[in-house]
């Protein structure tokens, strides 16, 4: 595991903040973490970068505590209220950040960033003349400084243009290829979507679902089906299989549990003699997923 | 740590504060030598061959007072520059992208400092040395010798440095306002302490002995005043022997004693490692 916590645990005064965090994830991966606005993501991963101090519990990044030195040395990270020194430009920024990492020669790797974050040719202006995206660039570029292991990006894309989203998509995707772990906390979920092959979702600080993407929508596959003459034993039989069963307009509909049970359902019907016309299957999306949880969280908080 | 000190340095000097702050400094250096020029040269300075004490008291009073004036002048740059030298880094959110690097908290809150002490020494060096020149070169009549001149200029620059570090022990743990009105208060209460003793050095009774406490007691919260007026006294009397030269409002007649500057490097020592302890477990 590059990146692992136990019951980890940040509270302010005995509120906000997270509880009892335990996550494990791979090399490689690129992680989201959702959770609508004060849920405790910021505060998370700030507590993962050494800004802030854990209440309880531990953390891990590539085997080293959270906050250490060592730690650190495995990181870049691209906070969600990113502000650089504007007095410097651009290049000038890269550079004392690369000499915080005691960078040898950094001209070349910053020459190199520059280009992947698409700032060339703006690199001498100063930081306070760049847009609020331009700068969200920079810090980008700044976060992939030392080579990191494991990159956090806090809501990157938030001050971007659409174009801007897709270099960023990009970017996470390239990062990925080259074996880097992206851990990417935002609550854009079409972007994590496309993105992302773990998630875990909070809420009011506790970890609600985690979870690969793709078994976590599974579990919210609807199945629509259009029969005739079927009879009641025909759907007692499926709701064994299936769950929340609605018959409306000559149509079934019905959500399963696992994708395996689409074939079986299928052969029930064909064996009970009823005539099967139609059988659509459809993945909820992630934002459906999250509304589910989240909202299903709110109703019992 | 270094990292940050020579930006630190390069920040003040990019910044255009401190254009204004070099521009504003020597209007004030026009105005002091223009009026040194003026007493200097009102009368002759000499009743026959001998040098008119009046004339010399005049000389080092108003030497005394452009020190003293200066002396004010780094203390608000200090203030104006420094209040914010961590506190405004946690407020901006700037921190966030420094400290998550492989950097010693303390190392960042050092080196903020180390790098504001240098540009303050050089900037009250100058502005002490100026000062100096202009006396000299309008010809006063007070014995100034460069090893007098030397030490006084390391009591001049150990009060800023003094003052630097309750600022940055004060930002590292405080707001920026916060740290801008206990910078502003603690100067004002150790120069007013200062004043009072120095009053209570001209008599004897019980009185005289309650406002020195008083000096005492504002030198152990900030003992910037109590330096000045050490400054003050090596410049004008350690070699004369002529203690009325170091007399008057801006004068060092009350002499701290040995222990004060023990103290004096303890309370350095103490604030900024009290600062830097502070903020290392601080959440930002």
């Amino acid at each position: 595991m590059i990146l692992e916590t136990q019951n980890l645990t940040k509270q302010f005064d005995g509120k906000g903040g997270f509880k009892d965090v335990n996550i494990s994830i791979d090399s490689g991966m690129v992680f989201g973490f959702l959770g609508p606005n004060g849920a405790g993501k910021s505060t998370f991963v700030k507590t993962m970068v050494g800004l802030l101090h854990p209440t309880s519990g531990f953390g891990w990044i590539n085997g080293f505590s959270i906050g250490t030195i060592e730690s650190k040395r495995q990181i870049g990270f691209l906070p969600e209220n990113f502000k650089y020194y504007d007095w410097m430009t651009g290049k000038e920024l890269m550079k004392f950040h690369a000499e915080l990492y005691k960078m040898k020669n950094p001209y070349k790797k910053i020459e190199e960033l520059l280009d992947l974050v698409k700032l060339k040719g703006h690199e001498n202006k100063k930081i306070k003349n760049y847009s609020k995206g331009m700068q969200q660039r920079i810090g980008l570029a700044i976060a992939l400084l030392n080579d990191p292991e494991v990159i956090f990006l806090d809501e990157p894309t938030s001050a971007l243009d659409p174009v801007g989203r897709i270099d960023v998509r990009e970017i996470i995707k390239r990062l990925k290829d080259d074996g880097k772990t992206v851990f990417l906390n935002s609550h854009l979920l079409s972007e994590v979507e496309m993105v992302c092959d773990e998630v875990a979702i909070i809420n009011h600080g506790h970890v609600i679902a985690e979870g690969k993407l793709e078994n976590l929508l599974s579990k919210n596959t609807y199945v629509e089906m259009v029969i005739s003459d079927y009879d009641s034993e025909l759907i007692e039989k499926i709701s064994k299989l299936a769950y929340d069963i609605v018959f409306k307009d000559g149509k079934l509909t019905f959500k399963i549990k696992d994708k395996d049970s689409i074939p079986e359902i299928a052969k029930i019907v064909v064996d009970s003699g009823a005539k099967l016309y139609q059988l659509n299957s459809k993945t909820s999306s992630l934002e459906d997923l999250f509304i589910n949880i989240v909202g299903k969280d709110e109703d019992v908080c | 740590m270094l990292t940050i000190t020579k930006y630190t340095i390069k920040e003040m000097i990019k910044k255009r504060a401190f254009l204004l702050i070099a521009i504003l400094t020597v209007g004030y250096l026009f105005i002091y030598g223009y009026g040194l020029s003026l007493a200097f040269h009102s009368s002759n300075s000499f009743t026959g061959n001998v040098p008119d004490i009046g004339k010399i008291l005049l000389e080092s009073q108003l030497l005394s007072a452009g020190l003293y004036f200066s002396n004010f002048i780094v203390a608000f740059l200090i203030v104006l520059t420094s209040v914010g030298a961590v506190s405004g880094d946690v407020e901006s959110g700037a921190i966030y992208a420094l400290l998550y690097k492989p950097l010693k908290r303390y190392g960042y809150v050092l080196g903020k400092f180390i790098g504001l002490g240098i540009i303050i020494t050089v900037y009250s060096t100058l502005l002490f040395l100026s000062v100096i020149g202009l006396n000299i070169a309008f010809g006063t009549k007070v014995y100034l010798e460069l090893g007098n001149i030397l030490r006084a200029l390391f009591f001049f620059d150990l009060g800023p440095v003094v003052l630097l570090s309750l600022v940055i022990a004060s930002s590292s743990i405080m707001s920026t306002v916060n740290t801008g009105v206990l910078a502003v208060m603690t100067y004002g209460i150790a120069m007013i302490g200062g004043i009072l003793e120095q009053m209570g050095s001209f008599s004897t009774d019980a009185t005289s002995q309650g406002l020195s406490n008083v000096g005492i007691i504002t030198s152990l919260i900030l003992p910037t005043d109590v330096i000045f007026r050490k400054m003050n006294a090596e410049l004008l009397t350690q070699n004369t022997g002529l203690s009325f030269l170091a007399q008057g409002p801006f004068g060092g007649t009350s002499q701290p004693s040995p222990y004060m500057f023990v103290y004096i490097a303890f309370y350095i020592c103490f604030l900024l490692y009290y600062g830097a302890r502070k903020f290392e477990k601080r959440d930002l």
